[in-house]
């Protein structure tokens, strides 16, 4: 699993280095995003470019393909959906694949618990869980 | 966090499905008399630390005390489309809502395979924001703050908001679109998951949306501006919105957002990259030579040397180059860049 996350972040990753390679490859302009950058509009992690060499490769190989169709994805949809991120965007994506949380599973057994509770903050006005529960407030 | 959607509990496996039917029947049975929740509540709570947790929250505490004088009363935009959200697409389901809104029709069906994460039964924040920007809306982040949003409903704009419906032990998160509010009520409407017109009060929508890390966003036609947005959401936006959008979009958008911030460097730039990418190169030069000019800024020469010798103006090429040359102790970023652009003006054949 963390090693399909790798490859599902790296290629990301790759995939808008190179996007954002030929965006700026046009007539020898500056790019917007490169001026963005240099004003500190957003900020974009210089590793990026280490990646662009490799993205070519890492989407011709089998185990990159069946990582996507594990998250649902198909290598084509992923290429899309990665060209409308911005160099900043994917790296925080890369960064959330790998740290978003993985289980916990040791809350699970106080069930009932959890449900109760969430019932009464729900009156409270704390949480909305329950369709059918109005805050006394 | 940027993870986001219904997927998080969910994806704990046998987490509490606190909306799922059986859940639902077993509310109803234990549901019933309020006094007896709060009783509950406050021996549930009471150990938890109590007093302050069932305090009004902040933002709303702070709104009913003084509201803005210049904010109308209440507000709804009634025409804003519907869409019942199915098993945990909520993410397709509010993105539709809010670019219906905003004048672009599209299904969450069409949506789903753009935003939606199946193994994570969810949709990612930055997903949701490269989804409108695909569908040709710019997508801008709200500050987090109840103002904020109020400003966007009074001024018919929904807002899509993310909120952790449950507590940080247990997230349920969730996409739903704000469509309007009533201050005297201390109620906020929604788009939400099934129910076409929700009433949901401040207090318990702002707990929810702090636990969402008060994330939302608009989606406006390009050539809008959001009320509230900063000037450096908006330049954000609208960088990214360049890199997936057709060029006169992206320069309907520049411009709105350069009217209202004058002095924006990275706007200015914009404005000239998508007047050249549509094909204005004269109008490009002169956006070029507008902010090379306010702003003495390396990027705006470079550009305007290569549109300068794109036009045949050697003499000009090489000045605008040599202005960028000249930046390079202040900018340093562009130093190559600059020598590149000197060196490909004196090297063209006259």
């Amino acid at each position: 699993m963390n090693r399909t996350k790798r490859w599902v972040a790296t290629l990301v990753a790759a995939s808008v280095s190179y996007a954002g390679m030929l965006q700026s490859a046009q007539a020898g302009l500056v790019g917007t995003a490169q001026v963005a950058e240099a004003q500190g509009v957003v900020s974009v992690d210089t590793r990026a470019a280490e990646q662009r060499a490799r993205v070519l490769s890492l989407l011709d190989r089998a185990d990159v393909a069946a990582g996507l169709q594990e998250h649902g994805l198909s290598a084509d949809q992923a290429r899309e959906r990665v060209a409308a991120l911005t160099d900043a965007e994917v790296e925080q994506l890369a960064h959330t694949i790998d740290t978003a949380p993985a289980g916990a599973d040791s809350f699970l057994g106080v069930l009932v618990f959890i449900f109760v509770l969430l019932l009464v903050t729900d009156i409270l006005g704390l949480t909305k869980v329950f369709p059918f529960t109005r805050s006394v407030r | 966090m940027i993870l986001s959607g219904p997927g998080a509990s969910r994806r704990r496996g046998r987490g509490p499905r606190a909306g799922s039917p059986s859940f639902t029947a077993r509310g109803r049975t234990l549901a019933v008399p309020r006094l007896a929740g709060l009783a509950l509540a406050a021996a549930l709570l009471g150990p938890l630390g109590g007093c302050a947790l069932l305090q009004t929250p902040p933002q709303t505490r702070a709104l009913l005390a003084a509201p803005p004088a210049d904010l109308p009363p209440r507000a709804e935009r009634v025409d804003t489309p519907f869409f019942p959200q199915t098993d945990y697409e909520c993410g397709p389901a509010a993105l539709a809502t809010a670019l219906g809104a905003a004048g672009i029709d599209v299904r969450p069906e069409a949506l789903t395979e753009q935003v939606y994460l199946p193994a994570r039964r969810g949709s990612l924040q930055l997903e949701m924001l490269a989804a409108a920007r695909r569908r040709g809306a710019l997508a801008v982040r709200l500050p987090g703050t109840l103002d904020a949003l109020l400003r966007e409903l009074a001024a018919g704009r929904p807002v899509v908001v993310l909120q952790n419906l449950s507590l940080p032990i247990a997230p349920r998160w969730h996409y739903a679109v704000l469509v309007g509010y009533d201050l005297a009520a201390h109620e906020l409407l929604l788009r939400s998951g099934t129910t076409e017109r929700q009433v949901l009060g401040l207090t318990p929508f702002e707990h929810t949306w702090a636990r969402g890390g008060h994330w939302a966003f608009v989606a406006v036609p390009p050539g809008e501006l959001p009320a509230s947005a900063s000037e450096d959401e908006v330049t954000a936006a609208s960088v990214a919105f360049e890199r997936v959008a057709e060029p006169a979009a992206a320069l309907r958008a520049y411009e709105a957002a350069l009217a209202r911030w004058p002095g924006n460097l990275t706007l200015a730039i914009g404005v000239g990259n998508s007047r050249y990418a549509a094909g204005d190169v004269a109008g490009a030069a002169d956006a070029f030579e507008a902010a090379a000019r306010r702003h003495d800024s390396a990027a705006a020469w470079i550009n305007l040397a290569e549109l300068r010798l794109q036009q045949g103006r050697h003499d000009a090429a090489e000045a605008a180059a040599r202005q960028a040359v000249a930046r390079g102790a202040a900018e340093p970023g562009f130093v190559d860049a600059a020598a590149a652009t000197l060196a490909k003006v004196l090297g063209a054949p006259r």
